[in-house]
């Protein structure tokens, strides 16, 4: 008979749970209030990627300063983010918790290619925008007409990939290259880049292109191994930063010291590049690689005027935050835009107006309104068909610790503005 | 008379899953959907773990067979989703059972650590073979869209769907650990040598049961996939295969009844009461709650304040405050050790 009693409590128990977590009901302008517009987005602040934890809090530390100066249009932002663990299953359920329980007025710079890509098709259906996805993956931009509420920020991977080529070309034109690439979209996109670049009198540049798995146990030795045999005197990392560490120590291993290593930006990182050095390599030195955003780390930057803002941001905003970390940075310069395009919405902003405005952006030099936290010259501009925001960037060589620019800006795609 | 209870318990929780979509939000339906998936594994997993005695690591990899079949069949087949997930199932139970037949010659820890090498393993496997798998990138499923001439909103069909199928394979659960089959498990649990004297043939048991257990487990990776929309090596890390357990260890082990609430803890703290219990704490104290892995301790603090609390799960918290008697008293008669056993042996439902 206890028995019975106890079933039924459990059963009964069970119903109490489910209809104490019922929900809230819906609003009639999804996040926008008179007082505050909400904006919310996912990242990994646990898991293998929660090494980009800081950008958001850049991001924050921005809209706190920009709240605090009056906030945009009479409307403070409410910036809100949450832990996906670089799983895409919870991303997926998180971002419905934003548009059907939140309503977010939009998703802000979600981070992650595969996370990303696991909401497009759901925010676009939903008509919610997909605000300036932290990914360089092509596809987030040159597939706006298929989905047009996501759209990309960062310079994209094969646009990056066309600027080595470029700079090849132009710069260290008898170098016969030896590339090492992800064999995934990730390395797909940059190999492809990097012919495009230089372009098909000069593809026999490439001496051999050796592709290896993620999945790989081992790190890739037999194929760092057969670019060297090659005879490549340049070697094209286009790898994720844990092959990329393990590249740089297998070619000091192997006795293989080209001319010079060009690594992609995703791995080429001062903290990365430092790993590399300590596990023993000394092909770290002299690195090519390219940047955008201003470099927290190189003092160099230091007197610009948005390097002086972005450490007083930083230091009233967010001072527990290393101001140090470019991620932070990152954050900074994003939230900029995001701001900028907020403010040009006026009074009674609409989704529709926000991607409308992400899809016609002119932040650029010559009209004196380029984001004061990427390099000097570097535009965030959109238009027509031309839907990636940033592309242009500097090549950048590693020395003494810190990466310093080398000469004038690139774009890789379009013209410069 | 016990049967009679049962039907009463069931019929509760019919009435509440009945009730449930018109007081929730459609977002809250949507989350109790997957409480309904996670119900379906944990009570597989239950037969394995709390009725079988043997722990399994890694059976978030089962929901990833089942999620990948369903994916390949919709997405480069042409297959409608729901007819896919009795195909998941089988393809998950049949590989269970082909891991069952040599890893549960191991036991205790040694198996544990067996099936721990399945989520790894799958992985690898996973991007090993992009054109089959789609690699890293993973592949989208067609988005939630309600079916057979019904408009309704995509979360309720989710919740529809998952329920319709939770509330078959729950019964189901109980129709396998009763009755002969069922003594068998226990047997298993309890005491191998005995059940090999009284005729038990372990190995076959312990296999069946892993089978089994996988089965339920591709049904659910089935609906995960259907409800997530998207699959890659990512959405099944081994994190999965562990909060199965925890699921297990909180709902109480051995209960099929304690899997409600394993099911329910599974899905909400991580999604929602561990943002909310931090949120709590950032207006009291100025602390980050940002932090990364701060999320984490919260799950953490609550999972050891549960074991604390209700050391034999929910179930076991239950029959405490029902009967005043510590539950794995009750319900576990004191017996010699084991090495097959489980921290808390609990009696069938």
């Amino acid at each position: 008979m206890k028995k019975t009693f106890l079933l039924i409590a459990m059963a009964l128990a069970a119903s109490t749970v489910i209809v104490m977590t019922a929900g809230a009901t819906s609003k009639a302008t999804p996040g926008v209030t008179a007082k505050s517009i909400l904006l919310e987005g996912t990242y990994p602040l646990s898991g293998p990627a929660s090494g980009y934890a800081p950008i958001p809090v850049g991001m924050g530390a921005y809209f706190s300063y920009v709240n605090a100066h009056g906030g945009v249009n009479g409307r403070k932002i409410n910036w809100h983010y949450e832990d996906d663990g670089y799983n895409p299953a919870n991303t997926v359920q998180i971002t419905h918790k934003f548009v059907e329980q939140d309503h977010a007025f939009a998703l802000v710079g979600g981070l992650g290619t595969e996370p990303q890509l696991a909401v497009r098709q759901y925010l676009n259906d939903n008509k919610v925008p997909q605000l300036f996805v932290a990914t360089g993956a092509t596809t987030f931009d040159r597939d706006y007409a298929s989905n047009p509420w996501t759209i990309g920020w960062q310079p994209d991977y094969e646009a990056e990939g066309s600027i080595y080529g470029k700079y090849v070309v132009k710069n260290l034109a008898s170098a016969k290259l030896g590339v090492l690439y992800q064999n995934d979209d990730y390395g797909n996109d940059y190999l492809r880049g990097l012919k495009a670049g230089l372009g098909e009198s000069h593809q026999s540049m490439i001496v051999s292109a050796q592709p290896y798995d993620l999945s790989a146990t081992t790190p890739p030795a037999v194929q760092v191994a057969k670019l060297k045999a090659s005879g490549a005197d340049t070697f094209v990392i286009l790898a994720t930063p844990t092959p990329t560490i393990q590249s740089y120590v297998i070619a000091t291993k192997l006795g293989w010291h080209p001319a010079h290593v060009i690594t992609n930006s995703v791995s080429a990182t001062d903290a990365f590049l430092t790993i590399a050095e300590k596990s023993g390599s000394d092909n770290v030195e002299g690195t090519l690689s390219v940047g955008y955003t201003l470099d927290p780390a190189n003092p160099i930057y230091n007197k610009l005027p948005g390097m002086k803002l972005y450490r007083t941001i930083m230091a009233k905003y967010a001072p527990k935050a290393n101001a140090n970390d470019g991620l932070n940075l990152y954050g900074v310069a994003k939230a900029w835009n995001v701001v900028k395009l907020l403010q040009s919405l006026g009074t009674s902003p609409t989704r529709a107006g926000l991607m409308a405005a992400a899809r016609k952006m002119a932040f650029t030099p010559g009209k004196k309104n380029a984001n004061p936290f990427l390099l000097p010259g570097v535009s965030t501009f959109t238009k027509g068909s031309f839907q990636y925001p940033i592309s242009q960037v500097t090549i950048i060589q590693y020395q003494n610790h810190t990466f310093q620019p080398q000469g004038s800006l690139i774009a890789g795609r379009g013209a410069l503005r | 008379m016990k049967r009679y209870t049962h039907l009463i318990g069931f019929a509760v929780l019919v009435a509440a899953v009945v009730v449930a979509p018109f007081i929730s939000s459609n977002y809250r339906s949507y989350q109790l959907g997957f409480v309904a998936i996670y119900l379906i594994a944990l009570c597989g997993l239950d037969i394995l773990t709390g009725f079988t005695g043997q722990i399994s690591l890694g059976h978030g990899a089962f929901m990833g067979i089942g999620a990948y079949t369903t994916t390949i069949l919709v997405v480069d087949h042409g297959w409608r989703d729901l007819w896919t997930i009795p195909v998941a199932g089988l393809v998950a139970g049949l590989i269970g059972v082909a891991f069952g037949l040599p890893a549960t010659r191991f036991a205790g820890p040694y198996l544990a650590l067996a099936t721990f090498a399945i989520p790894l393993s799958l992985i690898g496997i996973l991007k090993r073979y992009p054109h089959f798998t789609g690699g890293n990138v993973g592949k989208n499923l067609p988005q939630l869209h309600s079916e057979f001439g019904w408009h309704t909103n995509p979360s309720i069909w989710f919740y529809v769907v998952t329920w319709a199928v939770a509330l078959v394979m729950f019964p189901l659960a109980y129709l396998i650990v009763r009755g002969r089959f069922g003594r068998a498990l226990r047997a298993v649990r309890d005491s191998e040598i005995a059940a090999t004297a009284n005729g038990v043939s372990t190995a076959s048991v312990k296999t069946a049961a892993f089978g089994i257990s996988a089965f339920f487990c591709g049904v659910a990776g089935a609906l995960y996939a259907i409800g997530i929309t998207y699959v890659n090596p990512d959405t099944f890390p081994i994190d999965l295969s562990i909060l199965l357990i925890v699921g297990i260890v909180v709902g109480g082990a051995g209960s099929l009844w304690g899997m409600v609430f394993g099911a329910l803890f599974v899905e909400f703290i991580r999604i929602s009461w561990g943002p909310g219990i931090l949120d709590l704490f950032s207006k009291v104290h100025h602390i980050d709650t940002h932090a990364p892995g701060s999320g984490l301790v919260v799950y953490g603090v609550v999972l050891l304040l549960v074991l604390y609390v209700a050391p034999a799960g929910f179930a076991g918290l239950v029959h405490r405050l029902l009967t005043g008697r510590s539950a794995v008293a009750a319900w576990a008669k004191p017996r010699p050790p084991t090495p097959t056993d489980p921290a808390t042996g609990a009696e069938g439902p």
